[in-house]
């Protein structure tokens, strides 16, 4: 490593001595990082659960210190829902609740809301729909009045339905305008092919035309009862609290006869190739993802895979962004993430790059995916990337709305919440046999779906060289309904 | 100098069924409790601000410098933001990238962050390991040593951040296009990421002398919050940054004045990539510690806050005519502005959002202002005050705007108070004096395949 010149120091001595601080000082300054003191411990709140008669199931944690409180109502059910040509139903329907509900326009529900100090937030995931608030604690009976009347009585007036029609097609174009964005679209399509996991739960234009009042009516009648929900309350409201405002707010909401509807396969047949370039003329950058099939959230090996994304892609220092940004300058950040749902998951490797160095990213990234299953992780790389996971773990839970998303991933997939508190554990007893074994068993290379977004003039010839296979579609002949995005009579190569 | 707040008055007990009836409380029953904050200089001009924290077995760490994208050299636009990268690299006794050993992998995090007043560095880590990152924090203070092939790659990395934020962002290039049409003579003119030909005219000799001119104790502000021993905490202050000289030469500063505009001026960006038109308009507001931007804030939230807000309503749900809309002050040590903008929904222009834009503005400036929605706004931003109070970082965030972008860190529980005060008449007199009195400039933002051959095209001359 080349060092500075030397001038510099002697000014900053000279200067030193000009201005009389004490120079002896600085020659006490060590060489190297003073150690650590004995390692704190972290105390994390215990969940408390509870059910009403009525099915709906209460579960709070505590947090005192300031008067806050978030509150989230979350249905155990969302977009793998939607119906074959309505991608996008679960998340209008999550939409329009605040839009008109219990004799309240959209714009006096709003008003409520805010007038409390929060928003009403409400959207639709992959096995899951929620509406939350965070509010203080004062406000918090008349939050969660508001919250239950929105969840339990929306009107979906016809009028309501179009403006949200005309927003979800707005910011659907907006979305499919970032090629990172597009490109883990379409790599979801790549891997679930036509499982329920592998539309667009944003919808496409010509689903969103197809949706109508009925749809989103049975929609709502199907996901949204107590039986099917969990109302999350977090920060400062003890359990006794939690169950008196719940059955307040929502003790009378009747369980319906009809049993819960079957979640549906998320995993289909895919119809993409490995590598597959969406040409976006005029891209400023182009997104590069890679894609793989993944657990479920309730497979056995749930933490060695937290781990084994961690060294994976999961922080600044991991090995995808240590790569492709910090050893090559090649983009701003790369990163994956793993994605366990109820019915198989998602592992994705995702960055955004000129477009001359897209060829160059794919296999950087596709190196990295193979390697993870090829060779173990040394014990202090490993070491250190559990300690980034348990680090950011522990910080998510600092604020009501981090300690209530916690909860909530655990009570949608049915895990016992006491596992809030052994993440720790559980994460620092996986070892680097167990990440190797994941990574063999989950991340064969046949298995892996690459997309790439871009201006394709720029890097086309390139990818195609190293990837004779590779698949070219302009965006305009994109059909994400289609497991083969290709909209009837496209071009292509 | 050092004093020391009192702690943090208790609340008043909350019942919480009592009020499930009732009406909301009014926002000025709201207690936000203050931060407590403790505050020193050592004798080389360091400022040290902290706050005890012991909610959470973790500590920040933050150094804020009193120079930003308005230092940049000249013909080196983005260079304060490329040396904040560099700040990661290596020194006399740390390698590249040893910052994130000592945080990412013992459990902690780091980041910083470059504006156009201050550059901050900031880390959140595990207690005991205080005492090493305040060494670390000291040691690129005053040992920086980055080479070559280090400054090339990250160079690189800060071209990638410009073109994912301003050219693949679809509306990038318009945010990106406000600062350089907004301002005529002050360096606030030049957008804080730069140009990529700037960027790639700076040079390692550039970095020495930027660091050599800024990063000294008397131009900096140490910040730690969380769970640390004060007694301690001062102990090793002095011992790791107590030593650091403070140079002879003087800090730079920024002397360019803003003239006050004299016409409105309306100009044209295009985007390749863009679904939608959109239109921004800003007005020039008086520095931070004005005692008018408070009041300001308050007419930016009446606007936009949340989807009760009048913009929101009277565009994007009442007349369909924007998917998007906002309103926002972005005050500064210097001259400031407040920003209006909107992203068209589909099948509208420019023109239609900004007629709305400026009548609701108007409206709000002239017509009747309900004390329920002045109250409903109040409640938002305490509420907000609250949320970012959580986390120790988030109160040392609050802290180090106050301390340097206001000016004073008694700032931070100040501006509480003086929220609670705002009344309507106030929010009018600075909307009058300052948006609706006052000259704009307008940014119309065109879809449009091919760019034309020329730039920006202006149009003097009032309206």
């Amino acid at each position: 490593m080349k060092r500075m010149p030397h001038r510099r120091l002697a000014v900053f001595t000279a200067a030193a001595l000009a201005a009389g601080s004490a120079f002896a000082a600085g020659a006490d300054f060590p060489a190297a990082p003073p150690p650590p003191g004995p390692a704190p411990r972290l105390s994390v709140p215990t969940p408390a659960a509870q059910t009403l008669a009525n099915g709906l199931t209460v579960v709070s944690v505590r947090r005192t210190g300031l008067p806050l409180v978030t509150a989230r109502l979350l249905l155990r059910r969302g977009a793998e829902l939607d119906p074959p040509g309505k991608a996008g139903l679960a998340a209008l329907t999550a939409t329009l609740l605040t839009r008109g509900a219990g004799g309240l326009a959209a714009p006096q529900i709003a008003a409520q809301a805010e007038a409390l100090g929060g928003s009403l937030d409400a959207n639709a995931a992959w096995d899951q729909s929620e509406i939350g608030i965070t509010v203080t604690t004062p406000r918090l009976p008349q939050a969660l009045a508001l919250l239950a009347t929105v969840a339990r009585k929306p009107d979906f007036r016809a009028e309501e339905l179009e403006r949200a029609r005309a927003q979800a097609l707005d910011e659907l174009h907006l979305a499919l305008s970032q090629p990172t964005t597009l490109a883990s679209l379409a790599a979801a399509r790549a891997v679930f092919g036509d499982g329920a996991y592998g539309h667009s739960r944003s919808g496409t234009p010509a689903s969103l035309a197809a949706i109508g009042r009925a749809d989103v009516e049975r929609m709502h009648a199907a996901v949204y009862r107590p039986d099917n929900a969990v109302l999350i309350l977090t920060g400062d409201v003890t359990p006794e609290q939690a169950r008196a405002l719940a059955q307040q707010s929502f003790g009378d909401w009747a369980r319906p006869a009809a049993p819960l509807p079957a979640a549906p396969a998320g995993q289909g047949r895919g119809a993409l190739p490995a590598l597959l370039v969406i040409d976006q003329h005029g891209a400023g950058q182009a997104g590069v993802v890679a894609a793989h099939a993944a657990p479920p959230r309730g497979d056995a090996g749930y933490y060695v895979g937290e781990v084994a994304n961690a060294v994976l892609g999961g922080s600044y220092s991991a090995r995808l962004n240590e790569e492709i940004r910090i050893k090559r300058g090649l983009s701003y950040g790369a990163s994956s993430r793993l994605d366990g749902r109820r019915d198989g998951g998602l592992w994705l490797g995702l960055a955004q790059t000129k477009n001359p160095s897209a060829a160059q990213v794919v296999d950087l990234m596709l190196g990295e995916f193979a390697r993870l299953g090829s060779a173990p992780v040394p014990e202090a790389e490993l070491a250190a990337r559990k300690a980034t996971l348990v680090g950011a773990y522990g910080r998510s839970l600092e604020t009501t709305a981090g300690l209530a998303a916690q909860v909530g991933e655990l009570a949608a997939y049915g895990v016992d919440l006491a596992e809030i508190g052994r993440y720790i554990e559980r994460v620092q007893a996986v070892t680097p046999a167990q990440v190797m074994a994941y990574a063999t068993a989950h991340l064969d290379a046949g298995g892996s779906r690459v997309v790439v977004v871009g201006d394709a003039a720029q890097f086309g010839d390139a990818l195609r060289k190293a990837h004779p296979q590779a698949q070219t579609l302009p965006q305009q002949a994109l059909d994400l309904d289609r497991p083969d995005l290709r909209a009837p009579g496209a071009a292509g190569r | 100098m050092s004093r020391r707040l009192r702690s943090a008055a208790r609340l008043a007990a909350l019942t919480l069924l009592a009020g499930a009836a009732g009406a909301a409380a009014p926002a000025a029953e709201l207690a936000v409790p203050p931060i407590a904050y403790h505050q020193r200089s050592l004798p080389n001009g360091l400022e040290v601000l902290s706050i005890e924290d012991h909610a959470s077995p973790t500590v920040t760490v933050q150094v804020w410098y009193h120079v930003g994208s308005k230092d940049d050299p000249a013909g080196r636009s983005g260079f304060a933001h490329l040396f904040e990268h560099l700040m990661f690299k290596s020194t006399a006794h740390m390698h590249a990238e040893q910052m994130d050993r000592l945080t990412e992998d013992v459990g902690g995090a780091n980041n910083a962050s470059t504006g156009d007043d201050v550059t901050n560095y900031f880390e959140v880590i595990p207690s005991n390991y205080l005492e090493t990152l305040l060494w670390a924090e000291a040691e690129r203070m005053s040992n920086l040593n980055v080479d070559e092939a280090n400054f090339k790659s990250e160079r690189a990395v800060v071209e990638e951040e410009y073109r994912q934020s301003v050219l693949a962002q679809p509306y990038g290039k318009l945010f990106n296009a406000i600062d350089p049409h907004s301002f005529a003579v002050h360096p606030y003119k030049r957008p804080t990421i730069g140009s990529i030909e700037d960027l790639e005219a700076a040079s390692l000799d550039d970095v020495i002398a930027f660091h050599k001119t800024f990063y000294r104790p008397d131009n900096a502000t140490l910040i730690v919050a969380g769970d640390f021993d004060p007694k301690q905490l001062d102990a090793w202050v002095d011992r790791y940054f107590g030593w650091i000289p403070r140079p002879a030469a003087p800090i730079p500063q920024v002397a360019a004045t803003e003239p006050a505009r004299t016409a409105d001026r309306r100009y044209t960006e295009t985007s390749e990539t863009a679904p939608l038109p959109a239109v921004a308009l800003t007005w020039l507001i008086p520095p931070a510690k004005d005692a008018d931007v408070v009041p300001l804030q308050v007419a930016a939230a009446l606007l936009s806050q949340g989807e009760s807000s009048r913009l929101y309503q009277a565009l994007v749900y009442r007349s369909r005519v924007a998917q998007d809309v906002g309103a926002e002050v972005d005050a500064r040590t210097g001259p400031g502005l407040f920003v209006a903008y909107a992203i068209l929904a589909s099948g509208h222009r420019p023109a239609e959002a900004e007629q709305q834009l400026r009548a609701e503005i108007a409206r709000l400036a002239d017509g009747p202002v309900d004390a329920a929605e002045l109250d409903k706004v109040k409640t938002q931003l305490l509420t907000q005050e609250l949320k970012q109070r959580q986390t120790a970082q988030g109160k040392a965030f609050a802290l180090g705007q106050a301390a340097l972008i206001e000016g004073d860190p008694a700032r931070v529980n100040g501006d509480l108070a003086a929220l609670q005060r705002v009344g309507a008449a106030d929010v009018q007199r600075v909307l009058r004096r300052y948006v609706t009195g006052a000259h704009s400039v307008a940014i119309d933002y065109l879809p449009q395949a091919k760019p034309p051959a020329g730039k920006a095209t202006s149009k003097g001359g009032a309206q």
